[in-house]
């Protein structure tokens, strides 16, 4: 019964898509759309996209830009993120700035950064390194303003210094709560990358997907979809497994069956 | 109710050892003062001195509000006060240091430590190696009767096994003064009971001196040498009462001796009466 049950958790995700598959392959059937190919027709263009050395480099550099981008964010937001949880003036400094940058479209900014830094990887990458760091600064803040007085004040009787605390209890205390922050960054590198080759056509996943609309392979568009679809999942599904092995110590929580992990 | 005599003998003479008693910590005229809001200040502690001799268990009472946590957290070095001193062996506090070892309510482990971690945290902080400490750790876990739990992560643990844990942190980086901010007030009364007797059978062993904050008065006179009885609104001690019961202390004998039965009746009023007055200014 608990097996059956566990199984079915397993199953249902799997499940899901073959739902949404089904659907599109209905819904595609009855509208006779040129430019809504079946689902069946989207996945046969997927090994050719696959096959293609052209695409493939393609992909592969848009991959590498956005774990430029991310790790470079990561790596400066959550020390900044920290600062600012621990210190009032930090905060106070740049908690106005970020909450300025929070709400633009970090691809409204393409245009500008384009005209400063040309077409390239540079311009592209600082897109996604914009994306990721708001969400990383946000959790590591909160996480760090979380942890206890008392914790800190154990650190300080043992004989850390105020910075040892922050890298020794501060770091590890918040750690849930900044990875929170990394995955949600995480889904945002993907949607700056796709959307920054969007606006920078030159190449990339976003420049197969948009150079196909413009031909009308319509049916190459949607296995375009498909891929970074699929690219989301696999990325958040690896992000997972190594987030749950770095937080097995905290609290057990409810967690949402996001991931295929 | 008749009071039925101890039968034990031992512990009617005074077995307290008579050492000359040196101040470990003296407090002079230690106020705090915190702004609650733009125009009204709460004064948390009011001149407040106190000599805490070395070796002593000295608890503080009040009620909610008196600001007995403040003085420990003064002492402990996380709060420096508006006005006055606290010194620790004649060196005036700056701020917190190994050789006073705090003890919360809150437990205040570290979560991603397991149980063994926790506790050579401190030592290995001190530059103690990593073998050497593990092996007093170890050592400091069995006291505390947790062996077996080395490797258990603190949310795996209940309250009271966490408190057993937190202790055995602080008593593993050897502080000359523990200090003790209601360690027990999370606990449910019977693992309460069990604690306080542990936690008496550990410090009689070697005699750490001990200031410990509580609300409840038979723990304090329990435990204690002294009590000190403080007043709410400004905090400040009311009256300090020397704890004349031999050691060691057997709770079972202690509950039916007279002499206790009467501390606790006697602070206890005095209690209420610090409760329903607060302090004379």
């Amino acid at each position: 019964m608990t097996s059956l049950a566990a199984l079915g958790k397993r199953a249902a995700p799997v499940f899901a898509c073959i739902g949404l598959l089904a659907a599109w392959q209905v819904a595609s059937l009855a509208l006779k759309n040129d430019s809504f190919p079946t689902a069946i027709e989207a996945i046969r263009a997927i090994p050719d996209i696959l096959g293609d050395k052209e695409s493939l480099i393609n992909i592969l550099a848009s991959l590498r830009r956005m774990a430029i981008g991310f790790g470079v964010a990561v790596l400066i937001s959550i020390p900044l993120g920290l600062l600012m949880g621990r210190s009032r003036a930090v905060a106070a400094f740049f908690n106005p700035l970020l909450m300025v940058i929070y709400p633009v479209p970090k691809a409204a900014l393409m245009p500008i950064i384009m005209l400063w830094l040309g077409v390239g990887d540079i311009t592209k990458t600082l897109v996604i390194f914009l994306g990721v760091s708001l969400p990383v600064i946000y959790h590591s803040f909160e996480g760090a303003k979380a942890v206890e007085e008392k914790m800190l004040w154990s650190g300080a009787a043992m004989g850390l210094s105020p910075a040892q605390r922050l890298v020794r209890i501060v770091l590890p205390a918040a750690l849930p709560e900044i990875l929170t922050g990394c995955r949600t960054g995480l889904v945002l590198a993907l949607i700056t990358m796709i959307t920054s080759e969007m606006i920078a056509r030159q190449s990339g996943a976003g420049n197969i997907l948009f150079n196909a609309l413009d031909m009308g392979q319509y049916d190459t568009v949607f296995a375009m979809i498909i891929i970074v679809g699929a690219m989301g999942i696999c990325l958040d599904a690896i992000f997972e497994r190594v987030r749950a092995r770095l937080v097995r110590w905290s609290e057990p929580q409810f967690d949402m069956p996001l991931s295929f992990s | 109710m008749k009071v039925v005599p101890s039968r034990s003998s031992e512990w009617v003479k005074p077995v307290t050892p008579q050492k000359p008693a040196s101040a470990i910590i003296e407090i002079k005229g230690v106020s705090q003062v915190f702004q609650t809001s733009a125009r009204k200040d709460h004064v948390a502690l009011s001149d407040i001195s106190l000599t805490i001799d070395e070796g002593a268990f000295v608890s503080i009472l009040g009620p909610s509000g008196c600001g007995k946590s403040t003085l420990l957290y003064v002492v402990g070095g996380f709060v420096s006060p508006t006005s006055g001193s606290a010194k620790i062996k004649g060196r005036t506090i700056t701020g917190p240091g190994p050789d006073r070892g705090p003890v919360f309510q809150e437990f205040a482990l570290f979560p991603w430590k397991t149980v063994l971690g926790n506790v050579m945290y401190g030592p290995r902080q001190q530059g103690v190696r990593a073998t050497e400490a593990e092996a007093q750790s170890r050592a400091l876990i069995e006291m505390v009767g947790l062996k077996g739990y080395e490797n258990f992560y603190p949310k795996e643990l209940s309250g009271g096994m966490k408190q057993r844990v937190a202790l055995a942190r602080t008593l593993a980086y050897h502080p000359e003064v523990l200090l003790m901010d209601e360690p027990f007030g999370a606990l449910d009364a019977h693992t309460r009971t069990r604690l306080q007797n542990d936690l008496l059978n550990i410090w009689e062993r070697d005699r750490k001196t001990v200031l410990f904050v509580t609300h409840s008065v038979d723990e304090a006179v329990f435990l204690s040498d002294k009590v000190v009885m403080m007043s709410t609104s400004p905090g400040r001690i009311r009256q300090v009462i020397d704890i004349d019961l031999p050691r060691p202390r057997r709770r079972n004998e202690l509950l039916l001796d007279p002499r206790y039965q009467k501390y606790v009746v006697d602070i206890e009023r005095m209690f209420d009466e610090v409760e329903e007055t607060g302090s004379p200014s």
